[in-house]
């Protein structure tokens, strides 16, 4: 049993898009402040009551909101921001549908859009409309309507399905 | 928005976080974390340490011996949703919303006990038991009586939900009826409802309200009208006694005049669903 006091610090280590990381922290301290601190600043904060989704990770293989998690409980595990979704300057399907489909403005809840789309292509690979919405009812938007986010979860749905690779962005 | 400051324990077994509560009378366990953190965030409380459960694995298992599913207390929400138990996995696909249902779980909902939370509707109505351990060995209550009053469990200091034992009601249909202002959102009032049908009549019936007391109860009148052949004028008598147990407070969700109209149109709703009338 390890016990760590109110003003001790823990070391933990985890994995953020695939590389290995070592970071101290207050046992107070929330994921979100984590991450954007070690530089991952697409994961953004838009309320504190857990609602907005604005956070929203994948934290071993799960769509989690990390405003609602401790950094210590991330001790060693796998997190996915929206930085690790393009690979090598190639956007991910979802991130292409995003741009192909006009699904965002502001930009501020799209990183947590897009992570929730990521998970929930990943548990139903053809969602209908409905199923897309209530699939995206914890990440809030204030721009678009959601009505292009559907359309563009609907794109993507069907580029991953369709195995399309992923394009350079002209 | 930021907790206080807080100590931090990382038990290997549930009998070090036992002996660790018992001894600390304000440590409170961490299991989801998705009502304890909301809470930190608000400073709405200020336990000395949080003790690390939701990794021990004793607590996370979810299966089915016999006619009994034994559900550990720290399976997700999104893993009831998944485990085709007769209403209980229905009622656990509507609670929160996707991010949250990943990480709650269905021991800490029960601990917590917001009156307005989903599963109690469904566990009142399936007749639940709770498995509660502590440093002295183990203790099975009803969840009708573990649940005292709203967010006060029967829970002494040391002791940690274990699992939550329901019977298997397959063969029965069922419901849970949440009117909502929006999707992820705590019910406005949540009916669970449990039907055993015989060709034309109804054999057994049970009525879980949520939302609309300050924990949740059984709308026993309006299940022993129930039992008899189904009719038009029997679930409507039915809806209208559900409406005696609802006793609900104003607030921003509604006034109490409107949640107890809507109480009947959910429990009706609940039971025509339930019968696949609607």
């Amino acid at each position: 049993m390890k016990v760590y006091e109110k003003d001790q610090k823990v070391k933990i280590h985890f994995k953020v898009n695939g590389q290995d990381v070592e970071y101290e922290t207050e046992p107070r301290k929330l994921l979100v402040h984590a991450l954007r601190e070690l530089g991952f600043t697409g994961v953004h904060i838009g309320c504190d009551t857990s609602n907005c989704g604005a956070c929203t990770v994948i934290m071993n293989g799960k769509s989690v909101k990390s405003c609602t998690v401790l950094a210590v409980e991330a001790d060693g595990s796998e997190i996915l921001t929206v930085e690790g979704l393009a690979k090598d300057g190639k956007l991910h399907p979802i991130q292409e549908a995003f741009w192909e489909k006009h699904a965002l403005q502001c930009g501020y809840c799209t990183p947590g859009m897009i992570m929730e789309a990521y998970w929930l292509l990943k548990e139903k690979p053809d969602p209908t409309e409905e199923e897309i919405r209530e699939g995206i009812s914890g990440n809030l938007c204030r721009c678009t309507g959601y009505q292009n986010i559907v359309e563009a979860v609907k794109l993507a749905s069907q580029k991953l399905r369709l195995g399309q690779t992923p394009y350079q962005r002209q | 928005m930021y907790p206080p400051k807080i100590g931090y324990v990382i038990p290997d077994s549930v009998t070090e976080a036992l002996e660790f509560l018992e001894k600390h009378d304000d440590a409170k366990p961490l299991a989801g974390g998705h009502s304890l953190i909301p809470m930190l965030k608000l400073r709405l409380l200020r336990p000395s340490y949080l003790v690390e459960i939701r990794r021990l694995q004793e607590l996370k298992y979810l299966r089915k011996d016999g006619a009994q599913y034994s559900i550990g207390a720290l399976s997700t929400h999104y893993e009831i949703s998944k485990a085709n138990i007769p209403l209980l996995s229905e009622t656990a696909s509507k609670i929160g919303d996707p991010q949250v249902r990943n990480m709650g779980t269905i021991g800490g909902s029960i601990s917590h006990l917001d009156p307005s939370a989903d599963y109690p509707a469904a566990l009142i109505a399936l007749d639940a038991k709770v498995k509660v351990v502590g440093t002295k060995g183990e203790r099975v209550v009803d969840f009708a009586s573990f649940a005292k009053d709203m967010f006060t469990p029967d829970l002494n200091q040391g002791e940690l939900v274990k699992e939550v034992l329901i019977n298997d009601y397959s063969g029965y249909k069922y419901s849970y009826q949440k009117l909502e202002r929006r999707a992820g959102d705590f019910a406005i009032v949540g009916v669970a409802v449990l039907l055993k049908v015989d060709g034309e009549e109804i054999k057994d019936a049970r009525i879980g309200l949520t939302a609309v007391n300050t924990k949740a109860v059984r709308a026993t009148e309006a299940e022993n009208v129930l039992k008899d052949k189904i009719c038009e004028k029997t679930i409507e008598v039915a809806s209208d006694l559900a409406v005696k147990y609802a006793n609900p407070t104003s607030d921003i969700r509604g006034t109490a005049e409107y949640k107890k109209k809507v109480t009947k149109v959910m429990t009706k709703r609940a039971i025509l669903t339930a019968l696949g009338k609607r």
